[in-house]
């Protein structure tokens, strides 16, 4: 029952589906409400399905309207049809047309191209008639340009042009030209050669560029630019032969006479350059670009052959070998008797590092047109092509007898040059003066000034290899051989104090009355010595630091100096790489002369400040602190200790301040703080105080803070913070005061001192009890 | 100066007879290639290669220099700074390892570096012409390192030649290796 009508209503959705109540089922009811419900429901699919039909018979007009429109559109149908395939015959005729067309074209093109090709052919064989015609004229003529440009002309046709030519119908003519026309060119380049040999043997400019310039018509590139070097290497050769003979003949009182064979290099080279330039438009014009470095290797086989005759007379006249020789015997054997005089030197150290730099600028100079050279000619080309190229200049540049030359003078200046430095900084040291009033001595000066000279010479051969190399050996000269010899005068020590001074004068007076008795004379000599040992201890600290100040600004102004000759463009790619290591090894050694000087300080402040102070902090150990009201007064009246302390720190001080410069006097004086805070803390821990002894050592304290502050520009507060903080200690009321100052309450203030030190401090006061302290949570 | 990027810089410097391939030997250590056709160096060169060892960073500093005699005077002036010298021969030519004496007689003028002997070309071992014995015999009778390499057919121990001369610790009285400049001074 329940599954009937819960399958009832799904038959409501369509109209058909109003069998949904079978007859069966509707026979089978039998109860009157089931019959109603049902009877209800029947009537209700009879108005809905009644509903449906009105709606489609409302509809039937309007499909039969689209009917017949339908109808009445058939027979255009079959119209459209029709004209349709008409349409498609007329493309199909086109399209066959227009391949038709454009076949004929194509045709038409070809023959055209074929008609060019033949009237080219015609032109080129016209031609060829006309050159050989022409050629013969010209020759006649004595017309040589003509004549090779038509050569010219003749070797630039096509060469299967002429030889399709000869197999036509007049190829004997054909054939008797072109043997014509090649006659001519042998002629031609034989009439070429023998005029430019003339004009190069009666040194006829104008005739030689006019064959030069035909050269390059007849194809030869190369037997042109050799026969043009030939003749430019002649003026060469006859420019630098005119040139030696005046250095020969030169008076040596000349002006110019200390470096006349750079001056004879740098007129050789100039010349070379000068022909470069007034050539080299001539060259690109007429034979294209990136042949220049042909022209220039010929001239560089010149320019080295004259430069081996320069240079030769150079090594005789100026006994170079020799020189080298004897510098390097002097060099090994340490005997003063065969050593040259290193001043002999300077004119030919200077000479040679001229030339070279005549020659770097040179090289430069050829290298940089090479390359522009080559920059045109190959900018199309690949890039082996350039690679090649680049090899090419490279080994030009690198192969040359000049540059071997000149790396061969360079190599003997270096070590002559080292010898110089070194045996003139020995010379400065042994000569070595001093003058009152001065903090430093002469040769500090004299040092630096040689180095700067030495290096500064190596730099003016503008080779970054040689200006290494001399800062190298700076860098060794000055740390070793010049710090060991301030190193050793450091050594000897400062001498022993006054104090001892007073000791040893009373020995030494007894000895010298001894002496001076037996031989009638009295003598001074040992006290002036000390004198003069601790003014030497205190001008070598003075020179110390000078010598670290100035490597520095010799570093700094060869850094200058260096960035000038490589903006210029001299050196290779690491040139800077390796001008700025060997310069920070340089630097290095500033820092080795500062550590000398801080040993040379802690030398002075434990040999001559130490034994002076202490004795004086312990006389505090001799005033009692443990006083009472009268006494206390008494020290009021008549200091006991602090200011006869302050007033001898004065004396010896002074002695100091004006020996040394003002920053090592300043280092020595924050040495001397720091040994006599640590000394007072000493004889502070062996003191006994009472609470009035406590304030006296404040107020002692005090006076000697406020003294040391007025000669120390360091701040010394923080030196004196464990002694100031132990005077508070011993100016407590009474032991527990501490703790208002200790821990949590300590503020500001940071305890300098451990627990245990405070202990230690308080238990100085005679009137604290140790229980109390013992009793004190720290 | 900032703070470099290295923990330790060592200057290690090549010598020898020219043609033994020093140049070669410091491209293929620091650009892993073998350049054929090399030029004779002029002067010095200069390369630069950081290795790490035991994760610290070390800076070379390798000096190429030109075994041509005219170059002696420039090659000389950098024996003293060097922290390492490489005494190189070529095991082809009697010659370029008959000069070894002399490198040193010319060394101990100017430096007093713990040395290294280095026989470079073994990969053209048909034509050799200096024993490895004879070459052992010899640096160790001067108390020098020894070793044997070929810059052309290097593969990675070879390459690392330099590296290891570095990392091994200097015994004896030469100036040992772990010493100098680091990175911070000045």
């Amino acid at each position: 029952m329940a599954a009937a009508i819960a399958s009832g209503p799904r038959g409501e959705g369509g109209s058909a589906a109003a069998s949904a109540m079978t007859m069966e089922w509707i026979q089978s009811l039998t109860d009157l409400e089931e019959l109603e419900a049902a009877y209800s429901r029947l009537c209700e699919e009879e108005r809905v399905v009644q509903e449906e039909l009105d709606g489609l018979l409302e509809q039937q007009s309007t499909i039969e309207n689209k009917m017949v429109v339908l109808h009445r559109m058939g027979p255009n149908l079959q119209l459209i049809e029709g004209d349709a395939q008409q349409l498609a015959g007329m493309i199909t005729f086109t399209c066959n047309l227009a391949e038709n067309v454009s076949s004929k074209v194509r045709q038409l093109d070809l023959a055209k191209n074929r008609l060019y090709q033949a009237i080219q052919r015609a032109d080129d064989i016209l031609d060829l008639k006309f050159c050989m015609d022409g050629v013969q004229t010209a020759l006649r003529n004595e017309d040589y340009e003509q004549a090779a440009a038509h050569i010219h002309r003749y070797l630039s046709l096509d060469k299967s042009v002429i030889e399709l030519s000869r197999q036509g119908k007049e190829g004997g003519i054909i054939d008797a030209n072109l043997k014509l026309l090649q006659e001519a060119e042998q002629r031609l380049k034989t009439i070429v050669t023998e005029k430019f040999d003339t004009a190069m043997k009666q040194g006829d400019l104008p005739q030689v560029e006019r064959f030069f310039k035909i050269f390059p018509l007849l194809g030869l590139h190369e037997e042109g630019l050799t026969k043009f070097s030939e003749y430019l290497c002649k003026q060469v050769a006859n420019k630098a032969e005119e040139n030696l003979q005046l250095v020969m003949g030169t008076d040596m009182s000349d002006r110019r006479a200390a470096v006349i064979f750079a001056d004879t290099l740098t007129l050789l080279f100039e010349g070379i350059a000068r022909i470069v330039e007034t050539h080299q438009p001539i060259v690109e014009t007429y034979y294209g670009p990136g042949r220049l470095y042909t022209l220039i290797k010929h001239l560089q086989v010149e320019c080295d052959r004259q430069v081996e005759k320069v240079v030769d007379k150079f090594i005789k006249e100026r006994d170079y070998h020799r020189q080298f020789q004897q510098v390097q015997n002097s060099m090994m054997r340490s005997s003063s008797a065969e050593k040259i005089e290193p001043r002999e030197l300077d004119p030919i150290l200077t000479e040679v590092t001229l030339m070279n730099a005549r020659s770097e600028l040179y090289l430069r100079f050829i290298k940089r047109r090479i390359i522009a050279d080559f920059e045109v000619g190959d900018s199309m080309a690949s890039e082996e092509v350039k690679q090649e190229h680049q090899k090419y200049l490279d080994k030009l540049l690198n192969n040359c007898l000049l540059s071997r030359t000149m790396q061969e003078l360079i190599g003997y200046y270096i070590t002559m040059e080292e010898y110089f430095m070194r045996e003139t900084v020995n010379k400065a040291v042994a000569m070595d003066s001093y003058e009152k009033g001065q903090l430093t001595s002469s040769m500090v000066d004299d040092v630096f000034y040689i180095v700067k000279k030495c290096i500064g010479r190596a730099l003016s051969s503008s080779s970054i290899d040689c200006l290494c190399a001399m800062i190298n050996h700076s860098t060794t000269e000055l740390e070793s051989d010049f710090r060991e010899v301030l190193y050793n005068k450091l050594k000897q020590g400062f001498p022993a104090t006054t104090f001892q001074d007073f000791q040893r004068g009373v020995t030494s007076a007894v000895n010298i009355m001894h002496s001076s008795l037996q031989q009638g004379k009295f003598d001074t000599k040992g006290i002036e010595s000390t004198d003069e040992a601790k003014q030497s201890f205190l001008v070598t600290l003075n020179n110390v630091e000078v010598c670290s100040e100035n490597i520095m600004t010799l570093k700094k102004t060869l850094e200058s100096d260096c960035s000038k000759l490589l903006s210029q463009g001299f050196g290779g790619e690491q040139a800077q790489a390796k001008i700025d290591s060997c310069l920070s090894d340089m630097a290095a050694v500033s820092s080795k002369f500062r550590d000398l000087l801080q040993e040379g300080l802690s030398e002075l402040n434990s040999t001559a400040i130490k034994p002076q102070v202490k004795p004086w902090i312990n006389l505090f150990l001799s005033v009692s602190h443990n006083i009472e009201e009268e006494e206390f007064s008494d020290y009021e009246a008549n200091d006991p200790w602090v200011q006869q302390f302050i007033l001898n720190l004065e004396q010896q001080m002074t002695e100091f301040k004006a020996g040394l410069s003002p920053v090592i006097y300043d280092t020595l004086t924050g040495l001397m703080t720091s040994l006599i805070a640590i000394e007072l803390e000493k004889v502070l821990l062996k003191s006994t105080f009472s609470r009035l002894g406590g304030l006296q050592f404040d107020k002692e304290l005090r006076s000697l803070i406020a003294y040391l502050t007025t000669v120390t520009t360091w701040t010394i507060r923080d030196k004196f913070a464990r002694l100031s903080q132990m005077a508070t200690i011993l100016n407590l009321e009474r032991v527990t005061e501490i703790l208002d100052y200790w821990g949590p309450n300590s503020g500001p203030l940071t305890w300098r001192l451990t627990p245990a030190e405070v202990r230690q401090v308080l238990a100085l006061r005679i009137d604290f009890r140790s229980e109390d302290i013992k009793r004190l949570h720290l | 100066m900032s703070m470099e990027d290295y923990d330790f810089l060592f200057k290690i410097v090549l010598i020898g007879n020219a043609g033994v391939g020093k140049t070669c030997l410091v491209r293929r250590f620091t650009q892993g290639l073998f350049p054929p056709g090399q030029g004779a160096t002029i002067g010095v060169d200069f390369m630069i290669k950081t290795v790490e060892i035991n994760g610290e960073k070390v800076k070379l500093q390798i000096w190429d220099t030109a075994g041509q005699e005219r170059f002696r005077s420039i090659t000389q002036s950098y024996y003293r700074s060097a922290n390492a010298l490489i005494l190189t021969y070529d095991i082809t030519c009697e010659e370029s390892f008959r000069c070894l004496p002399e490198w040193l007689r010319e060394i101990e003028q100017y430096a007093s570096n713990k040395l290294t002997v280095l026989g470079n070309k073994i990969d053209l071992a048909d034509k050799r012409e200096v024993s490895q014995q004879r070459a052992a015999e010899f640096s160790e009778a001067q108390d020098m390192y020894y070793l044997e390499t070929s810059a052309k057919e290097s593969d990675n121990a070879r390459q690392n030649t330099l590296e290891n001369n570095v990392s091994s610790p200097l015994p004896g009285e030469g100036k040992s290796i772990s010493y100098l400049t680091c990175c911070n001074f000045n």
